[in-house]
């Protein structure tokens, strides 16, 4: 469903992406780990082309991300993202942050858009917010709203790009729990977190990166245990013993 | 002391004078708002040469007197005083509002155009919907110091017999033989549309810093 194949990102001189060969398949939840500038947003970050890749081929769906006739903005509602800082709207409340796109990009009217925001906003949680301002809630509160804001479009693959790392510790919970139902029904999932729980619990694949390159693609329970590389080995020590 | 008698018997004047200053403050204030948001969004927009041209309007209107476009239009392209006039007070407002504005908008956080677009709305949505709202409160100050500075710029018309409060201060004054209570009142006459824009600036301001 995403096939990175020989995918390499330049920022001017700086080689950020290397080499990427990546097969993410329908229903797969996929967790991203490795060092701070290893290069795991701006990978997320290629697959709705918030980045563009400067060589080789990328596809989500069968559609090709990279060529300028693939209408991007009918790409892009059938992914959802979700930010480290959340990016709600602040002059919006909870549901018009959620109704918007589904207004504006699907055509739903009022009533229908309205409907499924609350629906969603069930889902995770936090009905009773339905007219609060982002600036009334909690981090976790925020980014669950972002999670349901995703899902009102309806899309068939979520982005997260460390989804929790900007959360009070207490928070972190309540926002994973989402991210895992969401798992267990299937949703397809690319989640950059050093969560290991998380990544034990539901991913089915584990891709570490470091400086640019998959250095290697494990399930979670062989990762942990056992990896393979000396550098996967020094990046886990260090999340461990921090 | 201040001699009233030379406002009362001049009143007609003063008041024509006050009424086109009116007229073309309101005129030029419209359509440099307009002017500037476009010139703003020219100079933001992801083509780059749109954003030159942008970039040139701004630069070079802001950086010439506000003079020498007046007489640009008056002498240049024959257009009466009054036309003169509040076009070339417009496009230098113009400059003024766009940079304001611009400022504004890139004061958003960029998360928000990334929010936006990845949900799928187009750019011109996204800014729409999700930046200019924003912008606007950051913009308001600033833009209402520009409208003042309009407001008081606009006795350039005088310069070119542009009908304005200034000028009707001038033919009084020629007239009478009396310069300083002549302005005295012409000043008051800015006053009153100064003072209570500078008021309003400063309440918008009060409010909004409080709504953050
Ligand atoms: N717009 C940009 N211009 C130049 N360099 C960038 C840009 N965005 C990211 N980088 C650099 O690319 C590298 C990878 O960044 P990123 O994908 O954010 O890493 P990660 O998410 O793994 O921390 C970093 O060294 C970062 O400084
Ligand atoms: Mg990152």
């Amino acid at each position: 469903m995403i096939v990175f194949d020989q995918v390499n990102k330049y920022y001017g001189d700086f080689h950020v992406l290397k080499n990427i060969n990546l097969t993410i398949n329908k229903g797969e939840v996929v967790v991203v780990i490795g060092p701070s500038g290893s290069g795991k947003s701006t990978l997320l970050r290629c697959i709705n082309r918030l980045e563009t890749i400067s060589e080789g081929s990328l596809s989500v769906n069968g559609l090709n991300v990279a060529d300028k006739k693939t209408d991007i903005n009918k790409l892009r509602r059938n992914i959802g993202m979700v930010f480290q800082h959340f990016h709600l709207y602040p002059h919006k409340t909870v549901l018009e942050n959620i109704m918007l796109a589904p207004k504006k990009v699907l055509g739903q009217t009022d009533a229908e858009a309205k409907k499924i925001a609350q629906k969603y906003l069930e889902k995770v949680g936090i009905a009773d917010k339905a007219n609060s301002f982002p600036s009334q809630l909690s981090g976790g509160q925020q980014q669950r709203v972002a999670i349901a804001r995703g899902l009102a479009m309806g899309p068939e693959i979520m982005l997260f790009d460390e989804p929790t790392s900007a959360l009070d510790p207490e928070m972190i919970g309540e926002v994973l729990d989402v991210m895992k139902a969401l798992a267990h029904e299937g949703m397809t999932m690319v989640v950059v977190t050093h969560e290991m729980g998380f990544a034990r619990e539901v991913a089915d694949r584990i891709v570490f990166m470091d400086e640019g390159k998959v250095l290697e693609e494990a399930i979670p329970a062989e990762f942990y245990a056992n990896p393979r590389e000396e550098r996967a080995r020094l990046f886990l020590s260090r999340i461990l013993n921090h | 002391m201040l001699d009233f008698s030379i406002l009362t018997e001049n009143l007609d004047m003063y008041l024509v004078g006050f009424k086109n200053t009116i007229m073309s403050s309101l005129i030029a204030l419209v359509a440099s708002l307009i002017l500037g948001v476009l010139v703003a969004i020219m100079r933001i927009a992801p083509l780059k040469p749109l954003n030159w041209l942008g970039t040139a309007y701004v630069e070079i209107i802001r950086n010439i007197p506000l003079l020498i476009i007046t007489f640009f239009f008056f002498l240049g392209l024959k257009l009466s005083g009054i036309y003169a006039g509040t076009l070339a007070l417009t496009i230098y407002t113009s400059s003024f509002i766009a940079e304001a504005i611009r400022a504004g908008i890139l004061s958003v956080p960029k998360g928000q155009m990334e929010a936006a677009r990845s949900s799928g709305l187009t750019y011109g949505q996204a800014m729409r919907l999700v930046i200019l709202p924003q912008a606007v409160k950051i913009v308001i100050p600033p833009l209402g110091n520009q409208f003042i500075n309009l407001v008081k710029n606009s006795s350039i018309l005088a310069v070119v017999a542009g009908l304005d409060l200034m000028y009707h201060g001038d033919l009084i004054s020629s007239r009478t033989f009396i310069v300083f209570d002549v302005y005295i009142f012409v000043a008051a006459f800015y006053l009153i549309l100064t003072i209570p824009l500078s008021l309003g600036v400063g309440y918008l301001e009060k409010r909004l810093a409080k709504s953050n």
